[in-house]
């Protein structure tokens, strides 16, 4: 099993809908390509509510933090989570959200050509990662082509 | 009009000539009577890393406070869309960064901020320090300190939001003067002690602010001064006048007043049939105008590694339409032409046509500002043709 705590602490918070301490969490749980159950590790991690709007093609987890971030996981109807949006007035918890892809992201950030102070516009094969905005106002999405469900465009994450 | 564009010529002799103070006296053309000391050339280069493309560039001096130890740091960002100061700590000589008093929470721990910005962070100290700029002077305001070497660690809750940007080779300039329109950043503070730093929970007065709305005069926003750029060029040289109809030299005249949204600090700009609803800003610190897709916005992205700007086949003219919170809409033309093809031009760092792919809003950055003085009107301040905040032009 490729992420043991996170299924662990998924059944934890599935069975008994125990919040989970952010020591706990923090590092190793991942939304971006992981299955639905991430989504409430997400949630916890972020002290958000949630509200879910389902879909044929696909639906919505919305999060949001008290700090007055909003995020958004699409997920498939096989499960998965596909994309991801965030607006709010700081930059949600990268980390937590593109999970296994976190890294990659920083690399490509920090590989990119010609320095920008607002925009990153990221492609690594599968991964596709676009945040802007300025100080007070972030706006960013990342999805995985490789996951979109079918009769889903990149235009649905938002 | 044209009284601007002869101010603006002198202020590029001004820079060559080395001393700005000197340079203030000799810049003033349009009533003889000017007082400058509220103006500072600033200059759109490659920056201190001669790596910047479309970055606007000028000086500050930082002092501990009530004192004259200080020095004068120069290829610092000119950024509309950040609020406060924030200098790498590789450019504050060591004597005198030990010498500013750094801030403490209730419990004596240091304060370190973890910045962020789009495309990373800065982490490092708040510092209490004097600003000044030209003949305007912030006195003991916080001000952050990039890269400080006490506190090496970037904790993982900051780096969670992007990638450090501690060193001129990864920020790309010697700092950061964020003079948009609110006062206050809202990024996360952590309380250290020692190496050992937790978030925190500190007093607004502390906040990293906007030096600006601190100016013991001029200080309820600011002019941005660009000349257009007809082409891509090497350099360009305007000024930042502090003010808005507080001398003879910064009225608002005829400029058109777009009030914007207080809590996004954006207003609405319009786009081949898509509406950015409190998603459109202008920004000096963005470095092209960002916006759309590919597909929808009827150009290629650029092949890699520069698929983060646009590459139509030629000349791309193209109209939007802002409006602010406050009903008032007007259309701006702009130009996109091919990156690959601007970026080899030897030496060049100003583009005023650069464009880019942005998902969600559309950021007019620096080439907007080619051309154009761009009023900036601080949240709470009162300001000609009503309170900040507002942007005109």
């Amino acid at each position: 099993m490729r992420y043991p705590y996170h299924f662990f602490v998924s059944e934890l918070l599935k069975g008994a809908g125990v919040l989970c301490f952010a020591f706990f969490c923090s590092p190793v749980f991942a939304a971006l390509g992981q299955d639905v159950s991430s989504v409430q590790a997400d949630r916890a991690h972020m002290k958000a509510q949630i509200s879910v709007l389902p879909g044929p093609a696909y639906s919505i987890h919305e999060m949001r933090s008290p700090a007055g971030i909003t995020v958004r996981e699409f997920v498939s109807p096989a499960g998965e989570v596909f994309g991801l949006w965030w607006q709010g007035p700081q930059i949600p918890d990268l980390r937590q959200l593109l999970g296994e892809h976190f890294d990659e992201y920083m690399q490509a950030a920090q590989n990119s050509p010609r320095i920008s102070r607002r925009v990153v516009h990221i492609e690594t094969g599968d991964l596709v990662f676009e945040s802007g905005g300025h100080m007070k106002f972030f706006l960013g999405r990342a999805y995985l082509r490789s996951k979109l469900p079918d009769g889903a465009s990149t235009d649905v994450i938002h | 009009m044209s009284s601007t564009k002869s101010r603006l010529r002198l202020a590029a002799g001004c820079v060559l000539a080395v001393s700005l103070s000197a340079c203030g006296g000799v810049s003033s053309t349009k009533k003889s009577a000017v007082p400058v000391s509220n103006m500072v050339p600033a200059v759109v280069n490659a920056g201190p890393d001669n790596a910047y493309a479309n970055g606007l560039f000028t000086t500050v001096s930082i002092c501990v406070p009530g004192s004259s130890n200080c020095q004068t740091i120069n290829g610092v960002l000119v950024d509309t869309g950040s609020f406060g100061l924030r200098l790498l700590s590789s450019v504050i000589p060591s004597a005198l960064n030990s010498a500013l008093p750094r801030e403490k929470d209730s419990n004596g721990n240091t304060v370190v901020e973890c910045a962020e910005f789009s495309d990373g962070i800065t982490w490092g100290p708040v510092v209490t320090a004097d600003v000044k700029i030209s003949g305007e002077v912030a006195s003991a305001i916080p001000v952050q300190v990039i890269g400080d070497p006490s506190f090496p660690t970037v904790p993982s809750g900051c780096s969670s939001a992007g990638a450090p940007e501690d060193t001129l080779a990864k920020l790309g300039t010697n700092g950061i003067l964020g003079i948009g329109a609110f006062v206050l950043d809202g990024s996360p503070y952590y309380s250290c002690a020692g190496s050992s730093c937790e978030p925190a929970t500190i007093s607004t007065a502390q906040f990293v602010s906007n030096p600006v709305a601190s100016f013991a005069k001029d200080n309820n926003g600011v002019i941005v001064e660009l000349p257009a750029a007809t082409s891509t060029t090497a350099s360009l040289t305007g000024s930042v006048v502090f003010g808005i109809g507080t001398e003879t030299n910064n009225a608002l005249g005829n400029a058109t007043v777009f009030t914007i949204d207080l809590k996004t600090g954006n207003f609405t700009t319009a786009f081949k049939n898509k509406t950015y609803a409190s998603a459109g800003f202008l920004d000096t610190g963005s470095n092209g105008f960002f916006f759309l897709n590919s597909s929808t916005a009827g150009m290629p992205t650029c092949p890699s590694p520069a698929n983060g700007f646009y590459c139509p086949a030629s000349l791309t003219n193209l109209t939007a339409t802002n409006t602010g919170a406050n009903g008032t809409t007007g259309s701006v033309n702009f130009s996109v032409a091919n990156a690959d093809s601007l970026f080899s031009v030897p030496s060049a760092a100003v583009f005023p046509t650069l464009g880019g792919p942005l998902s969600g809003m559309f950021d007019w950055g620096l080439p907007f500002f080619y051309g154009r003085d761009v009023y900036v009107a601080i949240y709470g301040k009162e300001a000609p043709a009503g309170n900040g905040p507002y942007w005109a032009y």
